[in-house]
């Protein structure tokens, strides 16, 4: 196992007869990286084992280089946003940062400048002294991520981050996460909201009922999944003359019209002989507007690979 | 089920009837209770004080056992008030026990877990609440305590004859009225803790608190102030002179009956304040 | 034991003993704790009126010691009038019995100035007579030995180490609060003792202080000569001694329900059992009767509190005395068993998983 990697290997949870995890295998290199998973596929499970708030039935974790059953390593490097929404009762935002951090031995001047930090960091500065109780739930979830950044972690694991966050905050912490990725962290994060994981994952792993069914960079798993052409959506003058021209090719199966004439909607077992041959039609008297890729993003793997098999069920 | 799908419809059958609505709370209130193997193996051993008696009944009647254990039957202990005095104080205290594992979890979790909003926000009224938690309370302490007792007092009406059935139907009014307000009275006070602190451990802490420890301070006091007035805050003392009253067993307590009965009252009136007061939809977060 | 190790078990008492403390869920363990703070101090400003009022009555209708201690059981009301005269009191009432009968009883009261005399008749025949001590200071000190032992530990100090130490693990997965604190990079057996520890702070601030109130407002209604001496010989002693073996109290209840806390969902039930085992202590053989706190903690109280024939029976059951054990016994046994549990608790944390929607 690396020293700078977040590592599963054949992890099993059970909750007595319930499935939690089965036979997890995970390396997890730094940058962000997206757990994705209906409700129940094991996204908080796989968070709390690799945190040590639950033990593994079966199998091992480290996490660079440290097991999940030394806390007094791990959580030097390891912060974790939980998605329980319950805090210590009776403390102030500041409170509630300020005395976790004394547990880490440092002293109070230290703790009041790491608690102010990441009280700024999160845009709660304001809202600090008021009670928790009284926080909306957007400040909640904001003084739970300042509480699991305050300690400057080389690894944050977070359970839905954005919920309840407005659009304004939810860039800004996006911002925050990328700022931490570039510098050579690791942020594991989930979320149900698939296009902003599209924007700031570099990696997902897809998760249902307690398998992992994909991992890899979004564009990897997408093109290993066979059973669904690549969808590319062109705009261009002339498409029927355009569509005449692609169906010809053996490894396209459909191309459809868009409903208002402006291009095509083509379905291909290849892309890369596909984008070959658009190179060679652009050279000629088509003009070609736009190319994108239809399908390729975390809401259509997720359709094609979990969505498969909710129907089946 | 996917939203694309819309094949949600409005439910269109039998809907509950309004005035029974709260019988919902009470029956998921049993699930809960239920779920623990050791309530319901408790519930259980509750019982096996009533089948002695009831089979202390049917020997006590059976003159060849008699005879043949060479026991004259006038030796036994009769079936009467005093027979009936110290089977209340027995089921009485299981009932107390059974409180405390029982009500905590009743209200508690609701406060805890924030569902009271949910619960006032459909046309559900704050006594529906209430009658709907307590009543999980009164079924199951009413299945330890008046019941067999009533089916006691039936087995020895039946062997005993109708002259002792006309001359003792006095006590199946006492059996049901001693005990129907002791379970009152539990259940009130059960409830209220577990609104009042909203935590389940603390509650069930009070409840074995209210009366142990009134017992001991009430004693305390006696004790200490050389006087007798600290019985009125020990709840079972309390109990013990009604049942004295009810079941015309002379127990020699100074404690008047009046008092009994204004001590008890007044407990159930302060639950039930603190029922009112703090069953809401809404918290005030100061 | 590292520094680093203390360093973070003074910053997990830090954080626990404000909770632990100001908390409003630890105000009915305040009032457990100095209820009977109130009882004393009420007792000292009744007794010397009640005394004075004594002194009247028995001034108004004289009557000697002597002649009251010639009262028997069995006398009629009639012959105790001849002899004593009518009495300062009277009250009396019917019990209803079977078969459409009633007992009488009747109370009758007199006095020699010093003690109040209560003479209690059953269907017209004196059957028992309740003669209240003077308030002397040997008297107090033995009504206050029984209600340490009958009332503060086996109850008062009891229930407040449920609140207190339960609260501290169960109550924080109850809150759904616990992982923060397992999200620090802290042992786990670090975490259970700092919690301890904690509670363990505010259990003996509340109860000692409260011990050490009830003493001074037992010692209140007497004059400053008689409190002098009291103090003088084994006063200070016996004052000691009591903080002392409240303070054991607190910490043996405290490890047992701080690991029932960690080991049952539901610690109220492990909590019960353990109140009717300390209670029944005297009823168990002896061999049994050592496996419960209160037995070692009785050993280690400075006064005995001996069978009073006025007590309720009840009473008199409780105070029993058990077979002796030495103080140094009992203090090393409470040790030993305090650290045990703790020991047990500390392998249990260590495997505390946090899983909520179990409770």
């Amino acid at each position: 196992m690396n020293d700078d990697r977040v590592s599963f290997d054949n992890v099993s949870r059970f909750y007595g007869e319930v499935l939690g995890v089965n036979r997890i295998t995970l390396s997890i290199p730094p940058g962000i990286t997206s757990l994705v998973g209906p409700n129940g596929s094991g996204k908080t499970t796989l968070m709390n084992l690799l945190t040590g708030l639950v033990r593994p039935t079966r199998g091992q974790i480290q996490v660079l280089g440290v097991e999940p059953s030394e806390p007094r390593k791990l959580f030097r490097l390891v912060g974790y946003s939980t998605q329980f929404d319950s805090f210590p009762r009776g403390i102030t935002g500041f409170q509630f940062i300020h005395s976790f951090l004394q547990l880490f031995g440092h002293s109070a001047a230290v703790c009041t400048k790491l608690a102010t930090q990441a009280i700024e960091q999160v845009g709660l500065t304001e809202a600090a002294g008021r009670k928790i109780v009284g926080y909306s739930k957007g400040m909640r979830q904001r003084i739970k991520l300042a509480q699991a950044i305050a300690h400057d972690p080389k690894v944050l694991v977070l359970d839905e981050p954005l919920n309840g966050l407005d659009p304004l905050v939810r860039a800004e912490t996006i911002a925050l996460f990328k700022r931490f990725a570039a510098e050579g962290r690791h942020v594991i994060v989930s979320s149900h909201v698939l296009h902003e994981i599209d924007l700031i994952s570099d990696r997902v792993i897809l998760l249902s009922g307690g398998y992992v069914v994909a991992e890899g960079q979004i564009h990897g798993v997408r093109s290993e999944i066979q059973e669904h052409p690549m969808q590319v959506l062109i705009r261009c003058d002339r498409p029927g003359a355009l569509a005449a021209k692609v169906f010809a090719q053996d490894h396209v199966v459909e191309a459809q019209r868009l409903a208002d004439g402006t291009g095509l909607l083509v379905k291909t077992r290849d892309a890369d002989k596909f984008y070959r041959m658009l190179n060679q039609i652009a050279l000629g008297d088509i003009q070609i507007e736009g190319v994108a890729p239809a399908d390729d993003d975390v809401n259509s793997v997720y359709g094609y690979l979990i969505g498969d098999e909710e129907a089946a069920k | 089920m996917a939203i694309y799908k819309h094949t949600y419809k409005n439910y269109t059958g039998a809907r509950t009837e309004t005035w029974s609505r709260f019988f919902i709370l009470t029956r998921f209130g049993f699930a809960r209770v239920f779920q623990s193997k050791f309530q319901l193996l408790f519930i259980i051993a509750c019982l096996f004080y009533p089948l002695t008696c009831a089979a202390y009944i049917y020997l006590s009647h059976n003159a060849p056992f008699l005879a043949a254990l060479n026991i004259p039957a006038a030796r036994l202990p009769q079936i009467d008030g005093r027979f009936f005095y110290f089977y209340s104080i027995v089921q009485g205290a299981l009932a107390y026990l059974l409180t405390a594992f029982v009500a905590p979890n009743l209200v508690s979790p609701d406060f805890a877990n924030g569902a009271m909003p949910l619960y006032f926000s459909r046309p559900f009224s704050r006594t529906e609440y209430v009658v709907g938690k307590i009543n999980v309370l009164l079924i199951l302490l009413s299945l330890i305590t008046w019941i067999p007792g009533l089916v006691l007092f039936d087995i020895q009406a039946s062997i005993a004859g109708w002259d002792w059935t006309t001359t003792n139907l006095w006590l199946a009014g006492s059996i049901v009225l001693g005990q129907f307000v002791w379970i009152v009275v539990l259940s009130l006070i059960g409830l209220a803790l577990s609104a009042w602190v909203r935590w389940r451990v603390a509650a069930g802490a009070l409840v074995l608190g209210v009366i142990f420890a009134g017992a001991g301070f009430g004693t305390a006091i006696n004790g200490l102030m050389r006087t007798n007035y600290g019985a009125l805050i020990d709840l079972t003392q309390v109990a013990h002179t009604i049942w004295s009253y009810l079941f015309r067993y002379d127990t020699g307590t100074e404690m008047s009956v009046t008092s009994a009965w204004i001590v008890l009252g007044l407990t159930c009136v302060i639950c039930l304040w603190l029922l009112a007061k703090r069953v809401r939809p809404f918290e005030v977060v100061k | 034991m590292n520094p680093k190790d203390w360093a973070q078990i003074f910053a997990v008492i830090r954080l626990e003993i404000w909770k632990t403390l100001f908390s409003r869920r630890s105000l009915w363990v305040y009032l457990l704790a100095f209820a009977p703070v109130l009882l004393y101090l009420g007792h000292s400003i009744y007794a010397p009126r009640e005394q004075a009022r004594l002194a009247g009555i028995a001034a108004a209708h004289p009557v000697s010691t002597e002649v009251l201690n010639s009262i028997s059981n069995g006398m009629s009301n009639n012959v105790v009038i001849e002899k004593l005269g009518e009495p300062y009191h009277q009250h009396a009432w019917h019990h209803r019995i079977e078969g459409g009968r009633s007992n009488e009883r009747v109370i009758y009261k007199y006095t020699d100035g010093k003690s109040d005399f209560t003479f209690f008749f059953f269907n017209g025949r004196l059957r028992h007579i309740e003669r209240s001590k003077p308030e002397t200071l040997p008297n107090n000190l033995l009504i206050f030995a029984t209600i340490f032992r009958f009332y503060f530990l086996r109850l008062a100090v009891f229930f407040g180490c449920v609140g207190i130490f339960t609260n501290l693990f169960r109550g924080e997965m109850l809150d759904k609060s616990l992982h923060f604190y397992l999200l620090t990079p802290i042992r786990r057996e670090l975490l259970m003792a700092g919690k301890y520890l904690a509670g363990l702070i505010a259990a003996m601030a509340i109860f000692a202080t409260s011990t050490a109130l009830q003493f001074a407002a037992m010692l209140w209604q007497f004059n400053g000569q008689t409190a002098g001496d009291y103090l003088a010989g084994s006063g200070w002693g016996h004052l000691i001694s009591y903080l002392g073996v409240t303070m054991l109290a607190c910490a043996g209840y405290g490890s047992v329900f701080l690991a029932t806390g960690l080991l049952f969902r539901n610690p109220i039930v492990p909590a019960a059992v353990v109140l009717l085992w300390e209670s029944a202590n005297l009823f168990l053989p002896a061999v049994l009767q050592k496996l419960s706190l209160i037995y070692y903690l009785q050993a280690l109280c400075p006064v005995a509190a001996a069978p009073d024939s006025s007590m309720p029976p009840l009473l008199v059951l409780l105070i029993s005395a058990a077979p002796p054990v030495s103080p140094a016994t009992a203090l090393g046994s409470l040790i030993i068993f305090t650290l045990l549990v703790l020991v047990v608790s500390g392998f249990r944390a260590r495997k505390l998983e946090i899983n909520y929607s179990t409770d």
